[in-house]
């Protein structure tokens, strides 16, 4: 092998792509920097969050609020108890 | 933005209802302006308040069902939920599509961007080239190069919104940078 480098020729040269793709991604984090400088969070935006995670908590509240208990039936004691319904 | 993942795994544990409002609020300051950046850039601006709340709301919902351990993995997912919403949207009316942001208003929120973090020659140099990059672009390939560079969408992303295999896209995109830099050198 005396004058060839083991390492593959492909893996020495330099990837022709790499200063362009690097440019187009900083321009993507100076975009994003520069939108959000210019539009800073709305409080609808927070508003309409606050209010899903509310809704949200509370129907967890009445999934999770043990039912009233119905008449035990005396006769068929062998019926499994029923399982809550499991949030997907 | 390391804190972010912090966040999303407390909110997931949380159970109250003030903690989970607090860690909510915490979580979409930081992630708002890039999907409202999103959002915007991908449909236009009176449909896309409209989007925006419904690509937040669904966010959401969701937050607790979130799987993942990185913050790529969580940007990932809230992305996947906001390319969803933004095609449904389209689907119902098409004339919602917002063309390609214009040179004058990506230099601008550049520009805006210095505010935030200074910038070196070097970085307005790459940031001059990049923009060179998409001028010089067919239509088709700037859509490609803007959304796996720009956006920041893997090949996988946009092979499934496209309906193309992985592989076509890759080769798409590696064709589409090379003749944007044969144009521009």
């Amino acid at each position: 092998m005396l004058g060839r480098s083991p390492i593959p020729r492909f893996l020495t040269m330099p990837n022709k792509h790499t200063d362009a793709e690097a440019a187009l991604k900083k321009l993507g984090d100076h975009l994003r920097l520069g939108w959000a400088k210019k539009h800073p969070v709305s409080d609808k935006s927070i508003e309409s969050v606050k209010n899903t995670v509310r809704e949200q908590w509370e129907q967890e509240q009445i999934t999770e609020r043990p039912s009233k208990p119905a008449p035990a039936p005396a006769k068929d004691k062998s019926r499994k108890p029923v399982e809550p319904d499991r949030e997907g | 933005m390391e804190q972010l993942i912090k966040l999303v795994k407390t909110y997931r544990l949380s159970s109250g209802l003030a903690e989970r409002l607090r860690l909510a609020e915490a979580i979409f300051h930081l992630i708002e302006p890039d999907l409202r950046a999103f959002v915007f850039s991908a449909i236009k601006p009176h449909a896309a308040k409209d989007v925006l709340q419904e690509v937040l709301i669904s966010i959401t919902k969701s937050l607790k069902t979130f799987e993942g351990s990185s913050k790529e993995q969580f940007l990932a997912w809230c992305y996947q939920i906001a390319r969803r919403r933004i095609y449904d949207h389209i689907r119902k009316k098409a004339s919602d599509r917002l063309q390609p942001m214009p040179h004058d208003e990506l230099l601008d929120l550049v520009d805006t961007s210095e505010q935030a973090a200074p910038m070196t020659a070097a970085d307005r140099h790459d940031l001059e080239y990049a923009l060179s990059l998409l001028d010089s672009s067919k239509p088709e390939c700037r859509d490609y190069l803007w959304n796996h560079y720009v956006i920041g969408f893997d090949y996988s992303e946009i092979a499934e919104e496209q309906n193309l295999n992985y592989d076509n896209v890759r080769m798409k995109i590696g064709r589409c940078l090379d003749e944007a830099q044969s144009l521009v050198s």
